[in-house]
């Protein structure tokens, strides 16, 4: 009905000759208006960058209008929007004189470092929950609290109990994320099919004492060293007990979480392995959110991390800073979510649709 | 084709035999008195999928039996398999005894190989590796479980050069059956528990894999249990034939089926072969006709 309608127009306008191009370019812009409107239409790679570029474009314009001739005479004041060229001109400062870098590598250094302590206590955990009831039971009133109790309320508390330092920062982000990689981690395990389980005791998968022993001995190994690394992020002023505390606590926390594990071939063989794609999938995912709590926690209270640099140059300025600071963040979080996902390729070539 | 049909007769279904009739000589491989098992016993929930299952299967040395379960569906086929393999929730039964090889059953073991419906490859292993699964638990060294492995895929029909290091994803469901056939048959089980193995495939690959499974079966010498939908593959594949009743499911009639001697495609043609699935086919309609 388009198609002849449009023909129709066509032939009309052909008539008049004076208006020929002109008609060719009206045909043009209706066909891609009409290509507009069709729903999942194929698109190319090439057509897609295009498009993406034009959203920048098209938001650099605003931004380009809005801030547009002298400071006293434009839309928006130069205190709320400074201009590109004057927001540009600010890295050098922002990258010098506030040590962009330093602050970038203090906020990962934290999220990671907190990240990776709940990670390492909350999978092995999830996985024992999701294949035992008692243990999921157990932990499940604190799993339900801590993932319905808005985050940004335990930065008061987290002050209290763990001071101003970096300590608190880190313990944040572990309180934060544990109970979300805990729940993860159970719903990837419930959803390997019982089929399997079934397969692999057919086919003789058992206990096995000695090796579990002897594995978990080892992830025990990995897991004092994971605490160590997080006990020397989070103090270096700390005495050498705690620090040798905080590494037997790891060792002997990591050993207790994972025997249960490695010693059944069922789940170390079978249903780990198979959960293991959509736990890192839900790692990745939950990073996201890790260093955005960050933010969080640092424009409260810091001396370095970009969080704190926001927060410098809300009060002491130059504003031009939060800008670079934010498109830095989300250029940061992009990469890194980027970087999960080639490894989980690289990883899972099994699962495609990760 | 005339003088096949003396022996056609002895071997066409008998009708309804006595369990239990023939005087026992041989030790059983398997052995079911008066099974029963009723989930959530007691409560208004209560659900008896099978009940008073007796019947022994004797071990002849040299040559298992194959035996096929058919039944109504929804009959408790699958739960008499699951309760030989002693896997849950089937498994314990919540009366009676199952005894398999001069044992009660305490729980799943590689003696009782399982192959399921459902493509149960585990999908993080390659072919080698899923079929070098159950000698891996065993703790079998890598280089001797690969190469135990890769004969078995030859066995199977797969190629092991071309097909050895494939994902389960990138395999026809023909060839997921193939891998968990060799899985299970690389673990040589006494007994063999199939669980309408060969449900989801098309009809050309179905014969294919039940003459595979034949000539694996007569080298293994192993005791076949086999639940089917499918009346002439049971009368196939099959050396005796239990058919089930209605929920909840007990065994009503024992047939001894003709041997499969000869290729799927001639022995279904021929019409002793086809008055047995008649004869099935229309039991089973009874039983499904006479349901609630």
């Amino acid at each position: 009905m388009t198609e002849r309608s449009t023909t129709f127009d066509e032939e009309k306008r052909d008539a008049v000759p004076a208006s020929n191009a002109g008609g060719g370019m009206a045909q043009k812009m209706r066909q891609t208006f009409s290509a507009w409107r069709q729903i999942r239409q194929e698109s190319s790679a090439r057509g897609r960058a295009l498009y993406s570029l034009a959203g920048i474009g098209i938001l650099v314009v605003i931004w380009h209008i809005l801030t547009m001739g002298e400071p006293t005479q434009r839309v928006i004041k130069p205190i709320a929007l400074p201009s590109i060229t004057e927001t540009l001109q600010s890295f050098e400062s922002l990258w010098f004189d506030r040590a962009l870098a330093r602050s970038a590598f203090w906020s990962l250094g934290r999220v990671f470092g907190g990240f990776l302590l709940a990670a390492s206590v909350a999978i092995p955990m999830g996985v024992l929950a999701a294949c035992f009831w008692r243990i999921n039971a157990l932990l499940r009133p604190i799993s339900v609290f801590g993932r319905n109790i808005p985050i940004a309320a335990l930065i008061p508390l987290t002050l209290i109990w763990f001071g101003l330092g970096e300590t608190q920062k880190v313990m944040f982000i572990f309180l934060a994320s544990g109970a979300f990689i805990f729940f993860d981690s159970t719903n990837a395990v419930n959803g390997v099919s019982n089929s399997y389980l079934d397969t692999a005791h057919t086919l003789g998968a058992k206990r096995v004492p000695r090796e579990g022993l002897i594995q978990a001995s080892i992830a025990g190994v990995v897991h004092g060293m994971i605490f160590l690394g997080v006990a020397f992020l989070m103090g270096s002023n700390s005495t050498v007990v705690s620090k040798l505390a905080w590494c037997l606590g790891g060792f002997i926390g990591g050993m207790l979480l994972w025997y249960p594990i490695l010693v059944n071939q069922v789940i170390k063989k079978v249903i780990l392995p198979l959960a293991a794609p959509d736990i890192v999938n839900s790692l990745r995912l939950l990073f996201g959110l890790a260093f955005g709590y960050i933010m969080l926690a640092e424009v409260i209270n810091a001396k370095h991390g970009l969080g704190s640099i926001i927060i410098i140059s809300q009060r002491l300025g130059p504003r031009e800073h939060i800008y670079l600071c934010l498109v830095l963040i989300a250029a940061l979080a992009y990469a890194i979510d980027r970087g999960i996902l080639w490894i989980q390729y690289k990883l899972y070539p099994y699962r495609k649709e990760l | 084709m005339g003088e096949h049909v003396p022996e056609m007769a002895r071997h066409a279904p008998c009708g309804i035999q006595p369990l239990g009739q023939k005087e026992k000589k041989l030790a059983d491989i398997v052995t079911f008195t008066n099974v029963s098992k009723t989930y959530h016993a007691g409560t208004p929930r209560a659900f008896t999928a099978v009940t008073d299952i007796n019947f022994h299967v004797e071990d002849e040395p040299g040559i298992g039996e194959f035996i096929g379960i058919l039944g109504p569906s929804g009959c408790g086929k699958s739960t008499i398999l699951r309760l030989i393999a002693g896997l849950v929730p089937q498994f314990p039964p919540t009366t009676g005894e199952v005894i398999v090889n001069g044992q009660p059953v305490t729980g799943p073991g590689a003696d009782r190989g399982m192959v399921f419906q459902d493509y149960t490859s585990f999908a993080n292993r390659n072919v080698l590796d899923n079929v070098a699964f159950g000698l891996e638990c065993q703790g079998v060294p890598v280089g001797e479980r690969h190469t135990r492995a890769r004969e078995w895929i030859a066995k199977v029909g797969l190629d092991p050069e071309h097909d050895q290091y494939k994902y389960p994803h990138q395999l026809s469901g023909g060839m997921r059956q193939r891998v968990a056939i060799a899985r299970t048959l690389i673990l040589h089980p006494k007994i063999i528990l199939m669980d309408e193995p060969f449900g989801a495939l098309d009809p050309v690959t179905r014969r294919n894999m039940q003459d595979l499974l034949v000539d694996l079966w007569r080298e293994l010498e192993a005791t076949v249990f086999f639940v089917t939908h499918d009346v002439s593959e049971a009368v196939y594949l099959a050396d005796r034939i239990y058919i089930l009743s209605n929920s909840p499911g007990t065994i009503m009639h024992q047939f001894k089926v003709m041997p499969p001697d000869r290729p799927a495609k001639v022995m279904m043609r021929e019409p002793a072969f086809q008055e047995s699935v008649f004869e099935i086919s229309n039991i089973l309609d009874q039983l499904e006709e006479g349901k609630d």
